[in-house]
């Protein structure tokens, strides 16, 4: 978008160097991107809430199965979202309310009797809110005899300082339109009926009337929770702010999102432990059986922020000077390192999100002793750890691994962290 | 790094790096002290699988298993999850034995399928239920509960010993940064900044999540959550991560570290006011202060290292395994 175009005069000189990048630069396509990605997440979500409102109306088959099109489509730019959450507080903090996993489903409908119930973690766990009008959450008297936004924000949500208590947010969503996946390590989604959003007799598994206020609810929650965060990196918003107001910190800001996700959060606690746990509940989007698109969205927004380039959901590109220009300014081969890394992550993502759409589930893969599914996943394990090793030498290339220790009062004055 | 003078790539070879004491006289030994403390733990449930007799064997073992647990590179970083995967916060760990024992999983007879086996039923935790939860530990020689304490021992051994193989093969692309062909440490500086890491990672979880996850939210403390509680090994575990971590620094550094070892002796001083070592008493306001302040003394211990080894070697740490959530 704010790509420096070459001057006529600096043309007929001849004198054409490269685009000297600057930080300042850098950081604003970094947040147009952001902006674009965080306002494509909330198109997408109002289409979902309309194809919810739909099914509401008139749950049918065909009802159903337009609103679970219309949340895998809502995931798409969200999760291309994901690297601007490490080493960014403003949206760390939030994150939590739209995207928070695992979680335990029983706390807000019917669950199957494999499921158990209350946990020595989580005494919650089989609350179910659906079928539940009263409640005692941690010795408190709850009356949920209305589901709302505020009931499921300020009450349910992480009740008791439970983490897995996950009652709002795209998960819970999900959940509700697609129900638990009981097939194991074998293929196939959750297979909640269109009857369960029937209102009168026809009503499956009960609450009909409250499983629908539920879902309008923590719908409407998400959209408000995305328009925060859309004006969050508007001109003038927190987030944008934050970024800007030290252009040193704000590289910082986007190396640390670029390498926390890849390595401990998205190669680590999300694809590698998940695998070696073997258990289909640890696929990222269980219910739908998305995960693959997951993880595939979660590398291609690194790749964007990277590159400075972000294909949104209508097809137009934010693109601007990139992390990529301000590299290869002082280290061209670095550049071409990085580049070519993140390529070889988006091949492995490629192949494991092609692997899954042509009918070989992400549960499928993680099911023990399965050779070929373990290697669609560690490729892209193996990926993302490498490519955080030259994120850690862009750091140092950049010479920005010191400044954390300026202006540190514990180095300044050792003896402050002994009183 | 590219405009440093040719003084400074001298200094940064690999003799003056610590990374090679780091590996020689750290990792590599208490690897192989790892692998025969697990190796001895197996021979004795073997001969004898009861809880109560494998008791001691289990501590010297994972007492060993500390000093390198939370070091997560070269093979370590795979093996380490099964070796002690922790925290369990959706209680794999004991769904997945109880599905074991109820069906009679025919797995605990099959070494090379139990090491597919997931994670959550392998290593030190999965053997900490069998040995220490009630529900779990009243078996005899004869029961399934039995042969599947055996699995868990032999597996483990094995764990070890391959650990151990394993990284007798990476060792020289740590010990040799930079040589053709290893394009994973490309100067001494990336082999030191990966030890240097580890071991502020080692503090980080201790204080975050071993210690940080049982004190909760100072009105709702989660006694429960303390790592291996049941064992009654949560202080230990703690203090043996810092120790290691201070072992490491030591190492690193090549020199003394006086105000790292201070902070360190602080540490045990406060972890001596602690009565109960597996933390469940810290609904009590007095216990629950005691086991605050030894998180402060323990991240005393970080700010120590990073301003006497992180700071004075110009070293700073690049990404670890718990940077996600």
């Amino acid at each position: 978008m704010k790509r420096t175009t070459l001057t006529a005069t600096a043309l007929i000189l001849g004198a054409v160097p490269a685009f000297a990048a600057t930080k300042g630069e850098v950081l604003d396509t970094y947040a147009d991107i952001g902006h674009a990605a965080y306002e494509d997440s909330l198109i997408t979500a109002r289409a979902l809430s309309g194809a919810i409102d739909a099914l509401v109306a008139n749950p049918t088959e065909v009802t159903l199965a337009a609103a679970r099109e219309a949340w895998i489509a809502a995931r798409e730019p969200y999760q291309q979202t994901e690297v601007y959450r490490f080493g960014n507080p403003i949206v760390d903090d939030w994150e939590g309310k739209v995207n928070a996993w695992p979680l335990d489903e029983g706390l807000i409908d019917y669950v199957d009797a494999s499921y158990g119930g209350p946990t020595d973690e989580n005494p919650f766990a089989s609350v179910n809110v659906i079928a539940n009008e009263q409640l005692t959450i941690a010795g408190q008297e709850v009356d949920a005899s209305d589901i709302t936004p505020e009931l499921i924000s300020d009450t349910l949500n992480e009740a008791d300082g439970i983490e897995t208590n996950v009652a709002r947010g795209y998960h819970a969503i999900e959940f509700l339109l697609w129900g638990q996946d009981l097939n194991g390590t074998d293929p196939g989604a959750g297979e909640r009926p269109h009857t369960d959003f029937v209102q009168g007799d026809d009503c499956t598994n009960g609450n009909c009337d409250r499983r629908v206020d539920y879902l309008q609810s923590a719908t409407d929650l998400l959209l408000s929770d995305l328009e925060e965060m859309v004006a969050a990196w508007d001109e003038g918003g927190a987030a944008r702010e934050a970024v800007m107001d030290d252009e040193d910190q704000g590289i910082i800001a986007i190396l640390t999102g670029m390498g926390s996700l890849s390595y401990g959060e998205q190669a680590g606690e999300r694809m590698r432990l998940g695998l070696m746990l073997n258990d289909p509940e640890e696929e990222h989007d269980c219910f739908s059986d998305n995960t693959h698109r997951s993880h595939y969205n979660d590398g291609l927004g690194v790749q964007n922020v990277y590159l400075g380039r972000y294909e949104r959901v209508d097809g137009s590109l934010v693109e601007g000077p990139g992390v990529s220009d301000l590299v290869a300014e002082s280290n061209a081969a670095l550049d071409e390192e990085m580049t070519r890394k993140l390529d070889i992550t988006m091949a492995a993502m490629t192949d494991l999100s092609d692997a899954a759409e042509n009918g070989f589930a992400y549960d499928q893969m993680l099911e023990a002793g399965n050779e070929e599914g373990e290697a669609l996943i560690m490729n892209a394990v193996n990926g993302l750890i490498d490519q955080t090793a030259t994120i850690e030498r862009i750091v140092s290339e950049l010479e920005l691994d010191m400044i954390e220790f300026e202006g540190s009062d514990s180095l300044d004055n050792p003896n402050a962290v002994f009183q | 790094m590219k405009h440093l003078p040719l003084i400074a790539v001298l200094a940064a070879s690999p003799a003056f790096s610590g990374v090679e004491e780091a590996a020689n006289d750290y990792i590599l030994p208490n690897l192989a002290k790892f692998s025969e403390t697990a190796r001895s733990l197996n021979e004795l449930a073997q001969a004898n699988c009861e809880a109560e007799t494998l008791e001691d064997p289990f501590h010297t073992a994972f007492d060993a298993w500390m000093a390198i647990s939370d070091i997560r590179i070269g093979p370590s970083e795979h093996a380490a999850l099964s070796i002690s995967f922790w925290p369990d916060k959706r209680g794999f760990t004991e769904k997945t034995l109880s599905r074991y024992i109820a069906e009679e999983d025919p797995i605990v007879a099959d070494q090379v399928a139990f090491q597919e086996a997931s994670i959550a039923a392998r290593g030190f935790f999965a053997l900490e239920r069998m040995l220490y939860d009630p529900d779990f530990n009243d078996y005899a020689e004869g029961d399934y509960s039995c042969a599947l304490t055996r699995a868990l021992t032999r597996d483990l051994a094995v764990q070890a010993f391959n650990l151990q193989a394993e990284w007798a093969d990476f060792a020289p692309t740590l010990l040799n940064p930079g040589a053709e062909g290893n394009a994973t440490y490309l100067d001494a500086s990336e082999a030191q900044r990966a030890i240097y890491t580890q071991l502020l990672a080692t503090l980080e979880f201790t204080t975050a999540t071993r210690l940080g996850r049982p004190l909760g939210e100072p009105a709702r403390p989660r006694p429960t959550r303390a790592e291996a509680w049941r064992s009654e090994r949560s202080l230990r575990q703690s203090l043996l991560a810092t120790e290691a971590a201070v072992d490491l620094a030591h190492a690193l550094a090549n020199s003394d570290l006086p105000e790292t070892d201070a902070a360190l002796a602080a540490a045990r001083e406060q972890a001596d006011t602690i009565t109960d070592p597996s933390f469940q008493d810290i609904e009590d306001l007095t216990k629950r202060l005691n086991l605050e302040l030894l998180q402060q003394r323990i991240e005393a211990v970080e700010h120590a290292i990073e301003v006497e080894v992180g700071a004075r070697f110009g070293i700073a740490p690049g990404f670890n395994s718990s940077d996600g959530d």
